[in-house]
């Protein structure tokens, strides 16, 4: 009697456990489409054996619950790999805002291009050269010069715009790593004091997931602590997140520009080298516009600053012997002064065309004027080559960019599916073990008929019935 | 081994990517312009700002060359006027030099070389487009004015000795004009002081000084002909860069064309391949995503 008894409960207990194994079979299918969720295997434990009188009897089984199928090296992976590719894409998205300013010219649609402008300003100054006094020859110079102050200017202005809307993308990016960082932190909280020794299971799902998109964001390395905590950090070194406490990053204005400080450091220029989207937002904003606004100052500067030099070297129509006055408004210095370029001459008179003392017939201050094209006035090279190498200079960075990305994409695509292979619920899978445990439940249901009946003949001892 | 769930999910990334190449293929096919950006080909971008850079300046030369040949050609027909004109005036000298001619002859070709003198101070004082041709860089005053008060008469020079020049791209200076002192009152060979002396040799109806006068002239003569041979240089000099300006733009066309244009039958073949790529990882998606166990239980 006692033995049927502890039979029946065995194998209710095996109904329990099949039941189990059911629900988190059925959890696994309700998930399938959750990418962050960690498939879930039933844990079957042996219950204790009892011993009696030096017998050992089996006790049946239990399933305490799902152990997810998760490699935490293999996650850590994909999520340096997330913060790489972010880092990228979010440079080119902002390199390719970038290059748009200096579209390559064909030769039918020349409209706005620099190189252009440049050429046409000197080519209207060796015009003048053979008519120095006809006044139309005089306003195409104007206008020509008019054309490249604007065109320079207009794209100093949108290089300016962009580096401010990539500020303020900056600045939101960062409140959403705070906002993760403090979800981050209380789960640590709940994993350490819900399940310090092993895996969390959904607890851990949702940590994984906080990482995941946190890597999105921003560059961090992950340190795993005692009792399952974790330890996030910048990849410069700055603790973002020590197990329960969080430490936020705040924003200051340094230069008109937004810095961002954890504690009292200033970590911008590490954040810009650390991957993650603020990676690639920091980097075009504190490296890769800067450079090419330098570049556009430096021409802006030579220009502006050679052609009044030879402006005041000659003489015009009006008199001036000397100086005749500028013909672009004089920068003070190199920075910001592509920005500010303009003309500021609006008599064509006072184009001194005519070599110092000279009547109006001679053309060798236009001369000198023209000649500029060709002499190295701008760090070096030609106005020309000079905006030449700026393109490449660009080009070569944006080029670079997009083959680094394509790379770094091919080989995320590659680590998420491994991850998947291990961790993604596969419904094949999850219909093979439904059959299995619905099996072993039918055979648990069908043994506990027969212990029942088995029961009810004990029970009938004695009594004359029939054999049912 | 178990297999990426996800896979043929993750298929619609590639998928996504065909369409984004045939939509480039497209945009270079409609355009005709293989470079778009200067991501795509930064070596290419930055050569063709240079190319443009020198179309750009033959072209403007070659324009500026147009405005240019009439200032030249005007000066060169001046100086042959003058050449005419004082061939004109050697032989009348000749004549009245011979002695066979009497006072009444000898004023009369004395007026006559007063015309031909008033004749070449008018082609020194040619003027084109307004502007006075023999001035130098004084090209808004009238370069020669005639005195004739004294005996023999005086011409004045109000122009200076400036010689302007034109930059061809190649570097090369093309002189534009010529000072008038230097062809018409130049003290190697003074054109318009030599006629005046033969006037007032001849107005007092003896020869006088003729002689010697009619040396000067023969001279001078000789000497604007070779001034006019600086000018036809010019010409030459200026249609010849003019020439090679031209032809260099032609050239540099091609070369800039070519590094920018697409290649229109490469273009399609890639655009045929990405369609049909396309079409089979279609195929594929739908053949592989369709059902799993759970359909058998």
């Amino acid at each position: 009697m006692g033995t049927i008894n502890s039979a029946l409960s065995l194998i209710t207990g095996a109904l329990d456990a099949d039941q189990n194994a059911l629900n988190v079979v059925s959890n696994n299918v309700a998930n399938a489409s959750n990418t962050a969720y960690t498939r879930e295997v039933p844990n079957w434990t042996e219950n204790q054996p009892i011993s009696i009188n030096g017998m050992a009897y089996g006790t049946g089984v239990t399933v305490t619950g799902g152990v997810s199928q998760r490699d935490r090296v293999l996650e850590q992976r994909l999520q340096q790999q997330t913060q790489a590719s972010a880092s990228s894409t979010a440079l080119l998205t902002a390199l390719t805002t970038l290059q748009s300013s200096f579209t390559p010219a064909s030769g039918t649609s020349t409209s706005g291009d620099i190189g252009t402008d440049i050429t046409n300003f000197f080519n209207s100054h060796t015009q003048l050269e053979s008519d120095p006094t006809s006044n139309p020859l005089r306003q195409q110079i104007l206008s020509s010069a008019n054309t490249l102050a604007g065109d320079i200017s207009s794209r100093a202005a949108s290089l300016a715009a962009q580096q401010s809307s990539l500020d303020q993308s900056a600045n939101t990016v960062i409140a959403q790593v705070n906002a993760i960082s403090a979800s981050l932190a209380q789960v640590n909280v709940a994993i350490q004091s819900q399940s310090p020794n092993q895996d969390a299971g959904p607890l851990e799902d949702q940590r994984q997931a906080d990482l995941t998109q946190l890597a999105q964001l921003i560059g961090v390395n992950q340190i795993a602590t005692e009792q399952n905590g974790l330890s996030v950090t910048t990849t410069g070194g700055q603790l973002l997140v020590s197990e329960g406490q969080l430490f936020q990053i705040t924003t200051g204005a340094v230069n008109g520009v937004t810095h961002f400080f954890v504690g009292g450091t200033d970590v911008t220029s590490a954040l810009a080298s650390g991957g993650g989207q603020i990676g690639g937002l920091l980097t075009a904003r504190d490296q890769s516009i800067p450079a090419t606004l330098a570049s556009l100052d430096q021409l802006a500067y030579g220009i502006a600053t050679q052609v009044n030099t030879v402006n005041n070297a000659g003489t015009d129509l009006v008199g001036d012997n000397g100086n005749a006055g500028n013909i672009f408004n004089a920068p003070t210095q190199v920075a910001g002064s592509a920005q500010s370029m303009q003309v500021v001459l609006t008599d064509p008179n006072k184009i001194a065309a005519a070599g110092l003392g000279l009547g109006a017939g001679d053309g060798g201050n236009a001369v000198s004027a023209a000649s500029l094209a060709a002499q190295a006035v701008i760090n070096g090279q030609t106005p020309s080559n000079f905006y030449s190498n700026l393109v490449s200079t660009l080009g070569a960075t944006v080029s670079e960019t997009t083959i680094q990305g394509t790379a770094l994409s091919a080989s995320l695509s590659q680590l998420q599916s491994q991850r998947d292979s291990l961790s993604a619920v596969s419904l094949n899978e999850e219909a093979a073990s439904l059959q299995e445990f619905q099996r072993s439940y039918q055979a648990a249901s069908q043994v506990f008929t027969i212990l029942n009946s088995v029961y009810a003949s004990a029970l009938n001892l004695g009594v004359e019935t029939a054999v049912a | 081994m178990r297999v990426d769930p996800f896979f043929v999910v993750n298929l619609s990334a590639p998928l996504d990517q065909t369409q984004t190449t045939q939509q480039q293929l497209t945009d270079e096919l409609s355009s005709g312009l293989r470079v778009t950006s200067i991501g795509q080909d930064p070596v290419a971008a930055a050569e063709n700002v240079q190319l443009l850079n020198q179309i750009q300046r033959d072209d403007s030369f070659t324009q500026t060359t147009s405005l240019t040949q009439g200032l030249l050609q005007v000066t060169d027909s001046a100086l042959g006027s003058v050449v005419t004109q004082l061939n004109q005036a050697v032989g009348l000298a000749t004549e009245a030099n011979n002695g066979t001619l009497n006072a009444s002859d000898l004023k009369s070709i004395s007026n006559q070389i007063a015309g031909i003198r008033d004749e070449v101070l008018s082609l020194a004082n040619t003027s084109y487009q307004g502007q006075f041709v023999f001035g130098g860089s004084q090209t808004g005053s009238t370069p020669f004015t005639l005195d004739n008060t004294t005996t023999p008469a005086t011409v004045t020079y109000n122009g200076d000795a400036d010689v302007n020049t034109l930059m061809s791209p190649n570097g090369q200076s093309i002189q534009l004009n010529v000072p008038g002192n230097q062809i018409f009152t130049s003290s190697t060979a003074d054109v318009l002081g030599t006629l005046n002396n033969l006037i007032a040799d001849y107005a007092t109806g003896t020869a006088g000084g003729g002689v010697a006068d009619t040396a000067s002239l023969t001279s001078a003569l000789n000497f604007v002909s070779q001034q006019r041979v600086g000018i036809d240089n010019s010409i030459n000099r200026l249609n010849t860069a003019s020439g090679v300006a031209k032809s260099e733009s032609i050239q540099l066309t091609a070369v800039q064309t070519s590094l920018m244009q697409a290649d229109i039958p490469a273009v399609s073949t890639q655009l045929a391949l990405a369609q049909s790529q396309q079409s089979a990882l279609i195929s594929v998606i739908s053949a592989l995503g369709s059902g799993s166990l759970f359909d058998k239980l």
